[in-house]
Formats: C-alpha cells, structure tokens, sequence
C-alpha cells in the first residue's frame, strides 16, 4: 500500500501543469468540432 | 463525427511531428474561457450524444438547446479568434448555424445524399422532417433552405466509409487542423543567441 502510494506520487509530481494545459485544450477543442460540426456518418458504407 | 476526430487528430499529430523535429516541446493552443467550451457542450450530449437522452426532448426543444450550445460554443470561438485556423474555425461555424437556424435547428440532409449512407430500404421508413443521426433532419432539396450549405457532400467511392459533410465542417476541419499543427510552428530563438546578436 505504501509502495503504491508512493509510486503514484512519483506519477503525480511527473505530470506538470504544462501537460494539464495541454490535455484541457485537446479536450476543449474537440467538444469545440464535435459540438459546430454535424456531419452524418453512415459508417462502413452503402454505395 | 469520425471526420472531425480525423482532423483534430491529424493536426495534433503534425504539430507534434514538427515540434519533435525542431527539438522543442509542443506548445498547447493558449485558449481563453475554456469553461465556456464545456457549458456549451453539455446541451449537446443530452440532445444528440446520449442514446438514453436525445429521444427524450421533443424535437423543438431539442432544437433550441441545440442552438443555445452552437451560440455558447461562438462566443468560445470567438474569444479565441486571435488564434490561428480560428477565423478560419468561426467561419464554419457560422456557416453551419446559419443553415440550421433556417431550417428549423437541425442540419438538413436531402433523402437522396442520406440513401447513400443509410441505404433505400431504411430510408423509405423515414418520413421527411424525421430527424436523422445526432443533429440532422430529413429535408427535400427543394424545401431547404440554403441548400448548398447543408450536409450534401460525401467522400469519395474508394474510400471505405461513407459520411456526408457540410461547407461549414470541411471550414471547421481546416480551422482545428491548422489551429493544432500551428502552435509549434513559429520558431522562437533560444535566448542565448537572441544575448548573441544583440552585442552584433
């Protein structure tokens, strides 16, 4: 338990607020494309 | 949908590649209000994500949730205009929210680009006017209004999926592919050469 604890410290003090900032925007932006785009998929196809 | 991913994707991927050539880390897009993108995403995954919710509105009022989000997600875009394929992104949004305000709040789409994708037998059970995928409506050419800005496009025939697509998303394709293949473009000097030249 202890171990694990502090392996998952270590993880944590790895991801620095740079790569957070990076995840929100990548997330912001495709709820941003998927939320004004509205194309409609038909999937593997019937041509 | 899959269009769209494919575009973010591939803008993240190339702005990743060209950052690792340079030798320098990705820089994420510095966006403003991120708050705003997920407020107005959350009207759209009751009305046309979440399978247990998008039936559950009446069309009307699904309509103008829908609206209300695409207004949010402008105001988002348009608080972040100054950054690149932005203008480009707003452009496209525009585009489509224009055509879905003039037809009722959904995307139209013409019965005969939708037997392309869903397939005759399927679509002779539909009536026009039924709504059709996450925010799309069945609509003859002739009763839409502008028409050209409606999902009308579809990829080629040797490509193995099918999807049609409107202006306004191959606009919104191009603005988040340039948006994220950007960032890490412009070359910034380090600043022992900027000490360098200043004594030149």
């Amino acid at each position: 338990m202890k171990n694990t604890f502090a392996r998952f410290s270590m993880l944590a003090s790895k991801v620095n607020r740079q790569h957070v900032q990076l995840v929100l925007a990548i997330l912001a932006l495709a709820m941003l494309v998927l939320g004004i785009g509205a194309p409609l998929d038909g999937g593997g196809g019937i041509r | 949908m899959i269009l769209l991913l494919v575009a973010l994707i591939s803008g993240l991927l190339a702005g990743l590649g060209w950052a690792g050539w340079q030798h320098r880390p990705y820089q994420a897009p510095a966006l403003q209000s991120i708050w705003l993108a997920f407020a107005a995403f959350i009207p759209q995954i009751v009305v046309a994500y979440l399978p247990a919710t998008r039936h559950l509105l009446p069309d009307w009022l699904g309509s103008i949730a829908l609206l209300i989000s695409l207004i949010l997600f402008a105001a988002f875009a348009w608080r972040n205009r100054h950054l690149p394929g932005m203008p480009i992104l707003l452009a496209g949004l525009v585009l489509n929210l224009s055509v879905m305000v003039a037809n009722g709040g959904w995307m139209p789409i013409s019965p005969q680009t939708a037997s392309r994708l869903i397939g005759k037998d399927v679509l002779g059970l539909m009536s026009v006017g039924s709504r059709i995928g996450q925010k799309d409506i069945l609509l003859l050419s002739q009763n839409t209004h502008f028409e050209f800005l409606a999902d009308r496009f579809l990829l080629p025939d040797w490509i193995p999926y099918t999807v049609a697509f409107s202006l306004g998303d191959i606009l919104v394709s191009l603005g988040i592919f340039w948006l994220l293949a950007h960032p890490s473009v412009k070359a910034k000097m380090p600043p022992k050469e900027r000490v360098h030249l200043d004594y030149i």
